[in-house]
């Protein structure tokens, strides 16, 4: 789940700070104003979605869902040692509040999103699986806003008066990409931690204590989303949309890898390699996939990586030409643009494996 | 609805903001039943909407929407699509640090 994040620096930033303004002065010195992107979508297509086929199957996912096994999770206990936050090198530091941020962000837009379909649902089992969703997902943004709290950043939700465009997306996308996103994200999140485990000196921060526990959220929301995909053969087995879950796969495979690369004080602080965890990630995740997905990227094919790290050189070209500007800057744009638009084919046209999806998909977490 | 031209209309609507240690949310409700389509816009009068750390503030407020044409309408629907890379997890900001 994402939207736009834009961090700029305003003492009196409007309003989220502390109510003592000595405190606030004291602790508040940043401010990130929270932009998320909103939705709409084909409500009444969602509404006819009938859960029958698999009821037996959903019953018990909301069952367990709905006991609210994390409801004691998201606390601070004797665990949590607030990093220092002040004498941290300013580039780690940088990195480590964008992490957050981004993450805050992915949470929060995900509760946004959520919400929105309980709300103009009229399914019964719809609305309820997206009102417990999107309870998880305001409970870890709260959390992660606690956290920056402490590192002197205050969050700010005055977006809401701003004008909104709201955005469309066919249902579908919205199944395919959020399945992934939350899969990946429960990848991302576990693979942290068990290095972590292995490495406690590299804690750079308490927050991936929680992780553990916090990504079966994550898992649950992926398991959520591969049944309702399940109730409808025609969304993963019909050609044409077996190539539209081609497409979701090599651009959120890759996007994630683009985006880790930005961040190499924060993965180096913590001990990881980026390669070896990307690679990692997409293992896990793609394995995990293989419950609702016919189909299966082959990240073994020496051309995955490759035009892999052409996309990623790709991007930081357009990244610079960016920041160049002027004539020079276009075309710098439309050359980077150019072969990322080529990276990205090669990537898409690399053969898939054919997977047999199982007739009972449903996983537990087990990495 | 116009092929072209825009219409606005005027709505009640609350507005929930929780920003505490156990949910971080914000959303907007309209009170009157209207529906937002695609490519409409929103926009809520009056002062940000400030919850303090700790606090949830509901209030009631008015907000206009501007209802998309027709040909914005479809042109949404078409794009829309192009952009739900948004969806995923890590497309959140424009590139590096620094």
């Amino acid at each position: 789940m994402n939207a736009h994040s834009d961090v700029n620096v305003d003492e009196n930033a409007a309003g989220i700070l502390p109510h003592n303004s000595e405190e606030a002065t004291a602790i508040a010195t940043e401010t990130t104003l929270l932009d998320p992107r909103f939705y709409t979508t084909d409500f009444d297509e969602m509404d006819r979605i009938d859960v029958s086929p698999v009821r037996k199957e959903w019953d018990e996912m909301i069952a367990k869902m709905a006991a609210d096994p994390n409801r004691g999770h998201f606390k601070k206990n004797e665990n949590w040692t607030t990093p220092d936050w002040e004498n941290m090198d300013p580039k780690l530091k940088a990195e480590l509040i964008d992490f957050l941020v981004s993450s805050l962000t992915a949470e929060f837009s995900g509760c946004v999103l959520y919400k929105e379909m309980k709300r103009r649902g009229n399914n019964p089992d719809i609305c309820q699986l997206f009102q417990l969703m999107a309870r998880d997902e305001a409970r870890h943004a709260g959390f992660i806003n606690d956290a920056l709290r402490e590192a002197g950043v205050a969050v700010n939700l005055g977006f809401l008066t701003k004008a909104k465009k709201y955005t469309y997306f066919r249902p579908k996308f919205i199944y395919y990409a959020t399945y992934l996103s939350e899969k990946i994200g429960y990848a991302r999140y576990i693979t942290i931690y068990r290095h972590l485990e292995k490495n406690p000196d590299n804690m750079i921060h308490p927050i991936f204590q929680w992780f553990e526990q916090w990504c079966n959220d994550e898992f649950s929301h992926g398991e959520a989303f591969a049944l309702l995909m399940k109730t409808d053969p025609k969304l993963t087995q019909s050609w044409q949309n077996k190539l539209w879950i081609r497409f979701f796969l090599v651009a959120v495979f890759s996007v994630m890898c683009i985006r880790d690369h930005l961040r190499p004080e924060f993965h180096k602080a913590l001990g990881i390699d980026i390669d070896w965890y990307d690679r990692e990630v997409l293992r896990k995740t793609s394995e995990i996939s293989k419950q609702i997905f016919p189909i299966e990227l082959d990240l073994d094919n020496p051309r995955w990586e490759r035009n892999l790290l052409k996309l990623r050189e790709a991007s930081a070209a357009m990244d610079a030409a960016k920041r160049r500007g002027g004539i020079g800057g276009a075309l710098g744009k439309v050359s980077a643009g150019a072969r990322a638009g080529l990276a990205f084919a090669s990537l898409y046209l690399i053969p898939v494996k054919a997977n047999e999806v199982p007739e009972d998909g449903r996983l537990v977490p087990s990495y | 609805m116009g092929l072209f031209s825009k219409e606005t209309e005027t709505a009640p609507c609350e507005v929930e903001v929780s920003h505490t240690f156990d949910s971080l949310h914000a959303h907007v409700k309209f009170l009157n039943g209207a529906v937002i389509n695609p490519g409409d816009e929103v926009l809520v009068h009056g002062k940000p909407v400030l919850a303090g750390y700790g606090e949830v503030v509901v209030e009631e407020r008015s907000a206009t929407i501007t209802r998309a044409s027709k040909v914005e309408q479809l042109w949404t629907r078409l794009t829309g699509d192009l952009e739900c890379m948004e969806l995923a997890e890590f497309a959140f900001s424009e590139g590096a640090l620094s």
